[in-house]
């Protein structure tokens, strides 16, 4: 990992997954921090550039399509994003994109598919 | 220029005084063309429980935000099973948005909800049976723990039993304990449940 | 058996809880700090252990203990000048926005609540007074509530030891304050008419339907005290209250994310604020 590690914010409402999610990327050397919803998202991310976005979609107050939809109308340097659900519906995926995701996946997540498309979206070598 | 006091308040500006305040009035205003009536109106209602299947009926067909976090906060306020049984059907809209604010109205209501909990937790759909879940976090009730591990033990669907244990995280006990190990190998080649279930145990142990 | 200690599992399990339901973050170093303060209500409510304090602090209906648990766990003296980078805000980013769109002639309304002992709206007053000239060319009027009348008098009097502005700018302490026999200082006259204190419950919507048009609301350090219930109420009062584009502050370590989606995070240099949507 170079010098300076990319930072990912990791969006999820259930505390287990954000662990799991957390210590896959930062075992792989990234820099992660975390957000309970939308709004919490959005906070963190109008005031750390980062590298990439891991956005579940359920969660309360403000969820992942709100947030994105928020995030990609603002004029600020942003990365990409990785939408994740608990389902597969082809009508999910669409809003996703259309939210402005990059990827798309479904939970529960494999380290090495984490580690694989998160590298690919940031350009970068990861591994377990 | 500078500080100013203030002027006494103009009585005829704000939202249609002329409407009578009180349930017929109110609920005429709720389908008020104007956005901000309907949002004064819902509000308003929350003094009159009665109105309930009225608010239900405009949450329906309710498309603006403003006026829809005033529908659920007056609904989440009745704390009664006629308001639970309307947000409850929410949870099975295609509308995302109206599902979670559904959520987070129902937590706010755990006396009325947890009759109606064991029945959710063994609905047909996995999403409403997660979204019970996500209700029970603020659910004071002794049978919790005991309808969690039952979704453990019972549930095929990955996402409903990762849910419960995160939940369990917080709330489980050594009675959970048993139920958690099964299901690390009922989901043996899953590795995310291996190590929520290792928290849960963690947590669960580590007192 | 007294309760003598924490286990890692039983920081991480209350960690986990409290950021959930605040938006507070403790870092692991500060593991003395919560779990002193753990201790210390362990102790006060006679709940002998962590697992039977959590679970009270879970489930009790009233959420006292939480309340007294999240007093213990946040800073929460009142002082002139309080988290200033919010008046910084104020002054070069949050007013700028509201005169553009303000008609010429048309009042500026700012609420700060709770006023507790005043110390937030004479501090907003100052800071005006002092770094925002263009306080010349408009009207400001500057309305402060609390629910305890006697914290409202003492507010209205604006009398306060010399500890209390011990970090007040001498020049400030000169320019508004007027030293009192007993060694206290007053607020002067002039700037305590500015401020118009008045009585609030925000729970009771008798008392808050006619707070109207306001352009900036400072709400700092008392929602986080609140319900979840109470504190959406909260934020619909404050909703209703602003004008399209109107501002709230909250305190540095209180977030909408755990109330309300309804206002638009703004980040400004100095501060994030939350606003009511522009009209379109």
């Amino acid at each position: 990992m170079s010098q300076h590690p990319k930072h990912i914010l990791v969006v999820d409402d259930a505390a287990t997954v954000r662990m799991y999610h957390r210590q896959i990327l930062q075992q792989a050397g990234f820099a992660v921090d975390e957000a309970v919803n939308g709004v919490e998202a959005l906070e963190k991310a109008l005031q750390t550039p980062y590298d990439l976005y891991l956005v579940d979609i359920n969660m309360p107050k403000l969820d992942g399509y709100g947030f994105l939809q928020d995030l990609r109308s603002r004029e600020i340097v942003q990365g990409p994003a990785i939408m994740i659900s608990t389902e597969a519906e082809a009508q999910d995926k669409a809003r996703a994109f259309a939210a402005g995701a990059n990827l798309y996946m479904v939970k529960p997540i494999k380290p090495a598919d984490l580690l694989k498309y998160c590298a690919l979206l940031l350009g970068v070598e990861a591994s377990l | 220029m500078g500080f100013v006091k203030s002027q006494p308040a103009d009585p005829s500006k704000g939202e249609d005084r002329k409407v009578q305040r009180d349930l017929a009035g109110l609920t005429t205003a709720l389908c008020s063309a104007d956005p901000k009536s309907r949002r004064w109106a819902a509000r308003d209602l929350a003094h009159f429980p009665a109105a309930v299947d009225a608010l239900l009926t405009q949450l329906a067909r309710e498309t603006d935000r403003e006026v829809r976090e005033a529908i659920f906060i007056t609904l989440a306020q009745f704390d009664n099973s006629q308001a639970v049984n309307g947000l409850i059907h929410c949870l099975r809209s295609e509308d995302a948005a109206l599902r979670n604010s559904a959520i987070d109205a129902l937590k706010l209501m755990p006396a009325a909800v947890a009759p109606m909990m064991a029945q959710l937790l063994r609905d047909p759909s996995a999403d409403v049976r997660i979204l019970a879940i996500n209700v029970l976090e603020s659910l004071r009730h002794p049978e919790v723990e005991a309808w969690l591990i039952g979704v453990i033990a019972q549930d095929t669907h990955v996402n409903v039993c990762a849910t419960a244990v995160d939940l369990l995280t917080e709330v489980g006990t050594k009675t959970a304990v048993q139920a958690l190990l099964a299901l690390k190998s009922r989901f043996a080649e899953e590795p995310f449940m291996h190590f929520a279930i290792d928290v849960a145990l963690q947590r669960i142990q580590g007192e | 058996m007294a309760k003598t200690d924490i286990s890692l599992d039983e920081f991480q399990k209350f960690r986990e809880f409290f950021y959930r339901k605040t938006g507070i973050q403790f870092d692991d170093n500060k593991r003395y700090f919560v779990d002193k303060r753990l201790l210390e209500r362990i102790e006060a409510t006679g709940t002998e252990s962590f697992r039977h304090y959590f679970t009270m602090l879970r489930f009790e209906a009233s959420g006292e203990e939480l309340q007294k648990l999240t007093n213990l766990m946040t800073v929460n003296e009142t002082y002139f000048f309080r988290e200033d980078y919010q008046f910084r805000c104020l002054v070069d980013s949050m007013l700028p926005a509201v005169c553009a769109r303000k008609k010429p002639g048309a009042r500026i309304r700012i609420w700060s609540i709770p006023s507790s002992s005043g110390e937030e709206p004479y501090s907003i007053a100052i800071y005006l007074l002092e770094h925002w000239p263009e306080i010349a060319n408009w009207d400001v009027e500057l309305i402060s509530s609390d629910i305890d009348t006697d914290i409202l008098k003492r507010a209205r009097l604006g009398c306060y030891s010399p500890r209390s502005v011990q970090h007040v700018k001498p020049a400030l302490l000169d320019r508004y304050f007027v030293r009192q026999k007993n060694g206290d200082y007053q607020i002067s006259d002039e700037l305590r008419d500015s401020v118009e204190f008045t009585r609030v419950n925000l729970a009771e919507m008798t008392d808050t339907r006619s707070y109207r048009n306001f352009d900036i609301i400072f709400c700092r350090n008392l929602l986080i005290y609140f319900d979840d219930l109470s504190r959406r109420k909260a934020a619909e009062v404050f909703y209703d209250a602003l004008n399209a584009g109107g501002f709230v502050c909250l305190g540095h370590s209180e977030s909408m994310s755990r109330i309300t989606s309804l206002f638009s995070v703004k980040k400004y240099p100095e501060a994030i604020v939350y606003q009511k949507p522009e009209q379109p």
